[in-house]
């Protein structure tokens, strides 16, 4: 079993925790202006990596707060936990967030008011 | 909202565990009895959400020091205030004084982003006590309640046999434990059940 250490509560067993599935999935602003394909990346479209994996995890039969884990699949080991709508900063961590094949998604690039082709959502 | 902290409190309700008798298993090794517990019935409780602007009003009304630490509460006299999350808090107060206590806290609290809810009824407090009390819910659940590790004004929300508890140590031999209303009854049998072996005394 695993011990994963909440942000607020400290070390408790696995069994207080729920897994959210994969973390940093924006959802894109401008989503009629995409195709459903693209939009079927942010939908549908999971990463199951054999190696480090950001994932999001909640504290259900503790203080019931969500949070940010990056943990590896192969081994379980848990490298980096940090807050919700945060990055990690760990160089692995990191590595694993801007090497994924969705930040090169039209979704994720529709995500953000900035990079969005429609101009954003007011 | 109406004031009826004038009115009299009314307890013709049925508490959670109201259908359970009391009863009594001694220690089979013929010392004293490992465990003495019994629902702290009717108990006060508000589920307090909030971040800034609470301390004032929360001192005022309770007498505790606000916020508490993460998984930590803070006691007066009856009334205590207990860590569930970074803005969220149970407040814990005499038998029928919720609802002032909520009114108070209406009132006095100035900060524009708050909820206080009376959940008095949703969830079932049992006070715990007896040298195998750590023993006893240790069965149960996976934290370490060592009195060096879950000492006196620490609390935490867990699992104890697979519901889902909060644990306030109130001292080195007594808890206060919270569980839902609907799990009251198989939380007691467990406890009764597991106490078997240092024998218990269930006070209805």
């Amino acid at each position: 079993m695993l011990i994963i250490t909440c942000p607020f509560c400290g070390p408790r067993d696995e069994v207080e925790f729920a897994c959210g599935g994969e973390a940093h999935i924006a959802r894109p602003l401008a989503d009629h202006k995409i195709s459903d394909a693209d939009f079927a990346d942010y939908l549908f479209m999971r990463d199951n990596p054999k190696g480090l994996f950001l994932e999001r995890w909640r504290h259900s039969a503790g203080c019931r707060r969500w949070f940010n884990v990056a943990r590896d699949t192969v081994s379980n080991e848990i490298v980096e936990i940090y807050p919700m709508g945060s990055l990690p900063v760990k160089t692995a961590a990191k590595t694993t967030y801007k090497t994924s094949w969705r930040r090169d998604t039209a979704a994720e690039k529709a995500a953000t008011p900035s990079r969005s082709k429609a101009g954003g959502s007011k | 909202m109406a004031n009826l902290s004038s009115s009299k409190p009314d307890f013709s309700g049925q508490t959670a565990l109201a259908g359970i008798a009391s009863s009594t298993s001694a220690n089979p090794d013929g010392g004293a009895i490992g465990l003495v517990f019994g629902e702290m019935a009717h108990l006060g409780k508000l589920n307090l959400r909030g971040q800034n602007g609470l301390a004032k009003a929360v001192k005022a009304v309770t007498g505790c020091t606000f916020p508490p630490k993460a998984n930590r509460f803070q006691s007066a006299g009856d009334r205590h205030v207990v860590w569930l999350g970074p803005d969220e808090y149970l407040l814990l107060c005499e038998a029928g004084k919720e609802q002032e206590l909520q009114d108070s806290l209406h009132s006095m609290i100035t900060s524009s982003h708050f909820a206080v809810t009376d959940v008095s009824d949703s969830l079932c407090a049992l006070s715990l006590r007896g040298p195998a009390v750590r023993a006893v819910l240790a069965k149960g659940c996976g934290l370490d309640l060592h009195p060096t590790q879950f000492a006196a004004g620490q609390s935490a929300q867990s699992l104890l046999a697979l519901s889902a508890v909060t644990l306030m140590a109130v001292a080195d031999d007594a808890f206060i434990l919270i569980c839902r209303t609907s799990f009251a009854p198989y939380v007691q049998r467990w406890l009764a059940d597991a106490s078997l072996e240092y024998g218990y005394q269930y006070i209805a």
